[in-house]
């Protein structure tokens, strides 16, 4: 579904990523692990258009979509939940899921908003609360209903589970495998907690220094115990 | 290596030849200007010239060299045109036996009393070389006065808030000058003694050799203190605070002495452009003329960049001139409509700050990037490396 | 009926309320600090005046012309300078710069533009009088009750636009984080053009309030641009409505102020009044050195009480 081939990028003089070439198939969970530090973030802040390209390109469903602005990326299909500020905190719960329906005709937004409720009904409570005033886990929920809003294709997860209690990190990552199992959608996770994520993923990619180290099944990367070692912080069971 | 060598001497050549090309036609441009328009003009210009690469240098030192956006750079040329109005004049008339007083800014005093104390100055070829280097003096002084006040909050305040507080401050101080009568004459100009009466006939000759003089001087001091140890933690500074502080330089102190030494050289600019025009006019001192001109200079020049400065200043006080000098032949069909063309000028320096801004932000004369050490003492340590 | 000095006091406060909004709504979306306010506003004033002094009637009828053609000079502004600059993320200092340049253009328009109409019109439009083309109204000047209410009306519908509106909560929402809301398929472009729209138009529309107080020259938005600047960081830079309480306390401030200190002091007093402005600003500065928005105001109650329990350090 979206296909990135020899990407170099980073920001303004910064070159952070050395030549890049990541696959994501259809329906599954792309993983993408590796170190503090090592691109995870450029590499998807690329594909969104807040990075830059130097070289390489970036194809979605075969259309280039290299060097696009943000708004236009999101336009075919991507939806993108970032890491750190990923809900406008002075909006209310119902505004940020109609600033995330954005492009959506209105009825529509109406629609879906509702129908993210249902999904998430721990939003509910808060629908005219501002987004700065929940917790943590109900931030990150909130985020991910933003992501699905706009119908998309694909979806791209920036360290889902930072920063959470171990117990909370659980259940936002239960609920991104959910995404997959029901809804059939194709997501992007790039993720520091690797153990968890390489659990539920499919693809994985270890991405170590703007360059990557591994590409396979998710399974056989928790499993490399060499690498899982060095990189991941796994400890051998 | 030899590659990168190659393009890097390829593109100084590049950049050599581009304000070798400037200099070459504005040197042309001013000849003919000397040819067609007589000695005067070219005169007018090279005062301009000479007080506006003072001023700008000076804020070249703050801006380019040490980061703080100094919107206020009339505060010290005021601080120096209002010392050297107000007090060696004083002083003199006190010396002889004259009202010194807050009367001696009064309009029916000051015209009285000033021509006598410019005659004593005519008649004494020592008291006038004294006269004029105590008014310098005095300027620098009361300009690093005013320089080390404004690094009070230069310290503490972001980029815009600093920027912003200095800039109405410049205002401030010019309405109180126009306002306080005994300062320099409030609304009326205050007379200035004039120390080059001595020279009559050849006043405006000397008085442009002398301030070329203390121009060159300026320069070279400037340019030896932005190459010093000085210079290097001024830029270490503006490229990064945390960088300076962790390397053990006192962040405060070199702030502080940078505002010090560019207020006391735009100061010496202010009291230089007093005792040229022989009055001090508090309104005169505009945030227009004595800030964003020379913010245009700089930027035209390249920040950080001080020959670029000197250039900047030559290139545009001869086209301003030109404006004024040739206003009606080349835009006289804007009188149709009763339009002084001089309006033209501020447009100009608008388009200057615009097309530098879009097109050519580093300059005519772009800043070297210089490593943070010297050269030398690179090589000196790889030297040693290879041998051990 | 009002005393003379809140009537004028009245229109110089909504004429800085709209033109601190302006600069501080322009700062946060476009991180620019825009000089060409001064330039705008004397325009706006410009446009005003030909309205009146040509085509006669009171001067209100000309203020949605006036709010249109500062709009158009934003807009001008947004293509040929902030679009490029933003692009290539220029530093604040750049922007701010840029802006200068702009200004300057546009003050050499106004120097030309006045004498044209010197010398085609013969109008004396150096030193301008709009309050005798003003009314009276229940004993004082019309000016001083109409245009706080139409200031408080445009206000009011900003307000609604950017809380009720879809695109004005894009508004908001690009302000606070625009890497989000480009990837929620918001256009920044837009929001920045809006911000222009709505900022030039705030500008002229303050120009024009600001000549129904003081004298009209082609130099009254550069004169008072400082005090502009002072409402927008009295209201701290970050917040709208923060700069458009700054505005109008620094502009009451400076009238009741002057006022205040020229009848118990003395008239001399009224040659420093720009003391007091800048007082202000400089005393929030020296508490608050990023303005009043740098405080972490809901952590100051908790800061205070420990504090005082001894525990706060």
């Amino acid at each position: 579904m979206l296909t990135i081939r020899g990407l170099h990028a980073g920001y303004g003089k910064l070159h952070v990523l050395f030549g890049i070439d990541v696959e994501v198939p259809s329906g599954g969970i792309t993983v993408v692990v590796g170190p503090n530090g090592a691109g995870k973030t450029t590499l998807l802040s690329t594909i969104m258009g807040t990075a830059t390209a130097f070289q390489g390109e970036v194809l979605f469903e075969g259309i280039p979509i290299t060097g696009l602005p943000p708004h236009e990326v999101a336009r075919h299909g991507i939806s993108y939940v970032p890491q750190m500020k990923n809900v406008f905190a002075d909006l209310s719960v119902l505004e940020n899921l109609q600033m995330a329906g954005y492009m959506l005709p209105r009825d529509e937004t109406q629609a879906k908003a509702s129908q993210m409720l249902d999904m998430f009904p721990v939003l509910r409570r808060f629908v005219h609360r501002k987004a700065g005033t929940l917790s943590g886990g109900e931030r990150r929920m909130l985020a991910i209903a933003m992501g699905l809003m706009k119908k998309p294709k694909l979806m791209l997860l920036d360290e889902l589970s930072t920063d959470l209690a171990p117990i909370v990190a659980k259940k936002v990552i239960t609920e991104v495998a959910r995404l997959r199992n029901e809804l059939g959608m194709t997501i992007l996770l790039v993720e520091q907690m690797a153990k968890r994520a390489l659990e539920i993923g499919d693809t994985a990619y270890l991405l170590v220094s703007g360059e990557i180290r591994f590409a396979g099944g998710a399974r056989d990367l928790l499993h490399d115990p060499e690498l899982a070692r060095l990189y991941l912080g796994v400890k051998e069971a | 290596m030899t590659t990168g060598n190659g393009a890097a001497s390829r593109a100084s050549e590049f950049f050599l030849r581009r304000e070798v090309l400037i200099t070459v036609a504005l040197l042309l441009v001013l000849t003919w200007l000397l040819v067609s328009r007589g000695v005067s003009l070219l005169l007018t210009i090279l005062i301009d010239f000479a007080i506006f690469t003072i001023v700008t240098l000076s804020l070249n030192l703050e801006v380019g060299f040490t980061g703080i956006p100094q919107f206020g750079r009339v505060i010290a040329v005021i601080a120096g045109a209002f010392a050297v109005g107000a007090i060696p004049g004083r002083l003199l008339a006190w010396f002889m036996g004259l009202p010194h007083g807050l009367s001696y800014a009064e309009d029916a005093v000051n015209y009285k009393v000033v021509p006598q104390l410019s005659e004593v100055l005519a008649g004494n070829a020592f008291l006038a070389v004294v006269f004029f280097l105590f008014s310098l003096v005095l300027a620098a002084l009361c300009g690093a006065a005013i320089g080390w006040l404004a690094s009070r909050p230069a310290i503490r305040l972001r980029e815009a808030y600093l920027g912003i507080s200095l800039l109405a401050f410049g205002d401030f101080f010019m309405w109180a000058g126009h306002n306080w009568e005994p300062l320099v004459g409030g609304t009326t100009a205050v007379f200035v003694p004039d120390p080059f009466r001595i020279v009559w006939g050849y006043r405006f000759q000397a008085v442009v050799i002398t301030m070329l003089v203390v121009t060159l001087l300026i320069y070279l001091y400037v340019e030896r203190l932005t190459r010093s140890p000085f210079g290097r933690a001024l830029r270490m500074l503006r490229d990064s605070d945390v960088a300076a502080g962790v390397s053990g330089k006192n962040i405060v102190r070199v702030r502080t002495q940078s505002l010090m030494i560019g207020s006391a050289l735009a100061a010496v600019a202010g009291g230089m452009y007093v005792i040229y025009t022989g009055t001090c006019t508090a309104i005169g001192f505009t945030r227009l003329t004595w800030t964003f001109w020379p913010w245009a200079y700089m930027m035209l020049g390249g920040i950080g960049s001080n020959a670029g400065v000197v250039l900047g200043v030559l290139l545009l006080t001869t086209m301003r001139s030109i404006i004024t000098v040739y206003r009606f032949k080349l835009f006289g069909f804007l009188t149709v409509w009763g339009i002084d063309p001089l309006w033209l000028e501020y447009a100009l320096m608008g388009l200057v700050i615009v097309v530098v801004v879009l097109f050519m932000p580093h300059g005519l004369i772009p800043a070297k990037v210089e490593p943070i050490l010297p050269l030398g003492r690179v090589k000196k340590a790889l030297e040693r490396t290879a041998q051990g | 009926m009002m005393p003379p000095w809140l009537a004028s006091g009245f229109i110089y406060a909504s004429a800085l309320a709209l033109t601190a909004g302006g600069i501080t709504l322009l700062y946060i979306t476009t991180r620019t600090f825009n000089f060409a306010h001064a330039s705008m506003a004397t325009w706006g004033f410009y446009v005003a005046y030909t309205g009146t002094a040509l085509y006669g009637g009171s001067p209100y009828r000309y203020f949605p012309l006036v709010f249109l053609f500062g709009s158009l000079l934003g807009v001008i502004c947004y293509f040929g300078l902030n679009r490029p600059l933003l692009r290539r993320q220029a530093a604040e200092i750049t922007l701010m710069m840029s802006t200068l340049g702009y200004d300057l253009i546009l003050l050499s328009g106004i120097q030309m533009y006045c004498d044209y109409l010197t010398y085609t019109h013969k109008l004396f439009a150096r030193r301008v009088t709009m309050s005798v083309y003003d009314f009276q109204l229940g004993g004082t000047s019309a000016a001083s009750i109409i245009l706080p209410l139409i200031a408080i009306a445009f206000l009011t519908a900003l307000h609604f636009f950017l809380v009720k509106t879809k695109f004005g909560v894009a508004m908001r929402a690009t302000i606070e984080n625009p890497v989000l809301a480009g990837a929620s398929g918001i256009n920044a472009d837009a929001v920045y053009l809006a911000s222009w729209v709505i900022g030039g138009g705030m500008a002229s529309l303050g120009g024009a309030f600001m000549a129904m107080a003081m004298t009209g020259t082609p130099v009254i938005g550069m004169m008072s641009i400082p005090f502009m600047f002072a409402g927008a960081i009295l209201g701290g830079l970050y917040s709208l409505y923060g700069g458009i309480l700054g505005g109008f306390v620094v502009g009451l401030a400076e009238y009741g102020g002057v006022y205040y200190l020229a009848t118990r002091v003395g008239p001399w007093v009224l040659g420093y009044r720009m003391a007091i402005p800048l007082l202000i600003m400089a005393l929030t500065l020296l508490v608050f050195p990023r303005g009043l928005a740098g405080v972490a105001w809901r952590s100051v109650p908790r800061a205070v009480i420990g504090r005082l329990r001894g525990v706060g350090t």
